[in-house]
């Protein structure tokens, strides 16, 4: 089993990479309006439709279509935040987060009523694997594929990173994460701050969600299968650290692969949240800390 | 007072007269058969064109002079495919309506919940659900399945694997309750056929990638690969399969490998995918009528209710009493492989009036049932997909 190692490690890091993005998206959520949005899994399965509507009605190229998967479950984010979540976060985290989980089943249930419970999948060809040999460590595969969505995910965290870093409105947003008193006795409109986070939020779930349906399938339950995984990614990483996030992706992506050696494949989903179980144990906010975002 | 008295009286009078009516002629008036099919949810697609089938079939028995002197009455009630709904309108059928019999339960979680009430009140449950555990109810011979279950689907599987000059098989499966039977099952049949089971991987179907699974199957160098999935984590993992460059024989359900499949995953990447599914005998004149009935191709179940009204008034008529219990007790002796062979129930009733034995084959097949009610086999039929297309290769 152990000659797997290095195929298992690739599957690992593409898996993670997948991850990586939507978790960015729950991070960055939970970062400045401080409550965990489950409402991220409806808005990956709107980005998922939103890619499909742009690559297979439209005809447009999968690059295009993934700006539209941004875009389209942002622009939600946005919309369902202010119709259905604004108004309860006085009421504290947890009610939020309540609601969040409600609002993404309304919306699952949406989409299942526009388009039906079928599966659809993209236009693209599916390519084959290429195969690597590493002498001494055995042949691995890798599929083309998988390495142009990780290649999309980097691109997107990296756009991210530049934002966040050198745009005024960026720093605006890392000030309200960090201190939100503060940022307001600054003269930081927080509500747009807000909405903002939520377009970025949700469009790297819309994002996230498109990369996964490329792999698998469009269909009403796409963001929901991995709901559970963007989830203990960002807790790994710690809830509200960028690159937090990205790590915990991997640790989950790499953990639940390498998991097969000694587990069955069907425990993989637990090894995620033993890995939370562990890191929280010896790290209560995470492997990053929070708000380092 | 005593106006009161005798208005409540006559009150309670009146409201049970019908009953007593009822109660009386339930020995001498119709026979009552219920439907109890799903109208809505998941099967709602289905319920519809089975309860058609239902009331054509008891029309054309009534219209040659009915059963045993006596007429069917069919009472039909929608489990809304859920079984709470289930359990409502079969006590309505049984305690209300007397049916002696109630037909085509489709939904496995139904066809659990309604089945003590069917035994305990000695009523007939003909159902078309597949999973394993519904036989297994202490149900006293009062359940009769005509859809066969996994034990019998695993078994055709490994005995088409085999003959296809599969030497080594893996299985992937999704993890159900019935991944494990399944396996088994099929490893001791290709084993039979000279054939070897090589390993066996329960996955995860919620997950979104399976390519260390795949890695786990595709090391052992199998001829076949049996995928024991449904529709979302098929696609997936075909795609995997041909990302892998994998040219062996890839082999699964009919259920799973539906028309969709083909538009998700497109053509290239289905081509070769064999599907079996239970399949109604499509050269049966009882499949023709059912076919008539409907105006359209029917659907295997449909095709089973038509056998279990059928079955239901021919053992009747065997008996010549319209109890759950005659039926139960007479069910199989209409099955007489001496008997004179017959698709209709119609054609049946009057061989059995003239006292000659029968021997009744259906729309879905032989309806030849095991001890605890099982059907002992049927026909199913063989697809490939060809160019983003399924073609029929054969049925056996």
């Amino acid at each position: 089993m152990t000659g797997d190692l290095p195929q298992l490690l690739i599957n690992g890091l593409l898996a993670g990479t997948q991850l990586a993005v939507p978790a960015i998206g729950f991070t960055t959520i939970f970062a400045v309006l401080r409550f965990p949005s489950f409402a991220i899994a409806s808005h990956a399965t709107i980005g998922a439709y939103a890619g499909y509507i742009a690559n297979v009605w439209l005809g447009l190229p999968a690059g295009v279509a993934l700006l539209a998967a941004f875009i389209v479950a942002g622009l939600f984010g946005v919309a369902t935040d202010e119709i259905a979540l604004r108004r309860l976060r006085t009421s504290g985290p947890l009610t939020v987060a309540i609601a969040s989980v409600a609002l993404t089943i309304v919306l699952e249930n949406l989409v299942r009523f526009g388009f039906g419970n079928d599966q659809r999948g993209y236009a693209l060809a599916v390519l084959r694997d290429w195969r690597v040999d590493l002498g001494a460590l055995g042949m691995v595969r890798i599929g083309p594929q998988q390495v142009q969505n990780a290649g999309a995910a980097a691109v997107a965290m990296g756009l991210l990173f530049l934002f966040l870093g050198f745009t005024r409105t960026g720093k605006m947003m890392r000030a309200v994460a960090d201190n939100p008193m503060l940022a307001s006795l600054k003269g930081i409109d927080a509500d747009r701050v807000a909405q903002l986070a939520n377009f970025i939020g949700m469009g790297l779930a819309g994002f996230g969600g498109m990369l996964v349906a490329m792999d698998t399938a469009v269909d009403p339950l796409t963001g929901f299968r991995v709901m559970l995984s963007i989830f203990a990614a960002a807790v790994v990483g710690g809830l509200g650290s960028i690159p937090g996030a990205v790590l915990g992706a991997f640790v989950v992506g790499v953990g639940e692969e390498f998991s097969i050696i000694l587990l069955d494949p069907t425990y993989r989903t637990a090894v995620g949240f033993l890995a939370i179980l562990i890191v929280l144990s010896f790290r209560p906010r995470g492997l990053l800390g929070e708000r380092a975002i | 007072m005593t106006l009161r008295t005798s208005r409540r009286a006559a009150l309670l009078g009146g409201l049970a007269a019908p009953f007593v009516s009822r109660l009386a002629a339930a020995q001498t008036g119709p026979i009552r058969l219920g439907t109890l099919t799903p109208q809505t949810g998941a099967g709602g697609p289905y319920g519809p064109a089975m309860v058609k089938v239902a009331q054509a079939l008891v029309g054309e028995i009534n219209a040659a002079g009915g059963v045993a002197g006596r007429r069917i009455e069919l009472v039909s009630e929608d489990d809304e495919t859920n079984p709470d709904a289930g359990v409502r309108a079969a006590r309505k059928l049984i305690d209300v309506e007397k049916v002696s019999a109630i037909i085509g339960t489709w939904a496995s979680a139904v066809t659990t919940a309604v089945a003590p009430l069917c035994w305990e009140n000695k009523v007939m449950l003909f159902t078309v659900s597949g999973a394993d555990s519904i036989t297994k109810l202490p149900h006293q011979g009062y359940i009769i399945r005509t859809q066969p279950n996994t034990y019998l689907q695993s078994a055709t599987a490994a005995k088409y694997l085999a003959s296809t000059g599969a030497k080594t098989v893996f299985a992937l499966s999704a993890q159900t309750p019935f991944a494990v039977d399944s396996y088994n099952r099929l490893s001791d049949v290709l084993a039979q056929g000279g054939a070897k089971a090589v390993g066996d991987v329960i996955y995860d179907a919620s997950k979104t990638s399976f390519r260390s699974e795949i890695d786990q199957a595709l090391k052992t160098k199998p001829d076949a690969l049996f995928l024991n999935s449904y529709t979302p984590d098929l696609a997936v993992i075909l795609r995997e399969l041909f990302r892998a460059g994998y040219e062996g024989r890839k082999f699964t359900f009919g259920y799973a490998a539906n028309a969709k499949l083909l538009d998700t995953v497109g053509a290239e990447v289905a081509e070769g995918l064999i599907s079996f599914s239970p399949s109604p005998d499509l050269d049966s004149p009882a499949f023709a009528k059912v076919r008539a009935i409907l105006g359209a191709e029917p659907d295997p179940y449909s095709c089973q209710v038509h056998d279990h009204i059928s079955l239901a008034a021919l053992a009747i008529g065997k008996a010549g009493a319209g109890t759950g219990t005659a039926i139960h007790d007479n069910l199989r002796a209409i099955g007489d492989a001496a008997g004179t062979k017959i698709t209709s129930a119609v054609e049946g009733l009057k061989l059995l009036a003239a006292g000659k034995a029968v021997n009744f084959e259906g729309a879905s097949g032989p309806c030849k049932f095991t001890p605890a009610g099982d059907i002992e086999g049927c026909r199913f039929r063989f697809d490939v997909a060809e160019k983003g297309k399924y073609r029929l290769l054969s049925l056996i």
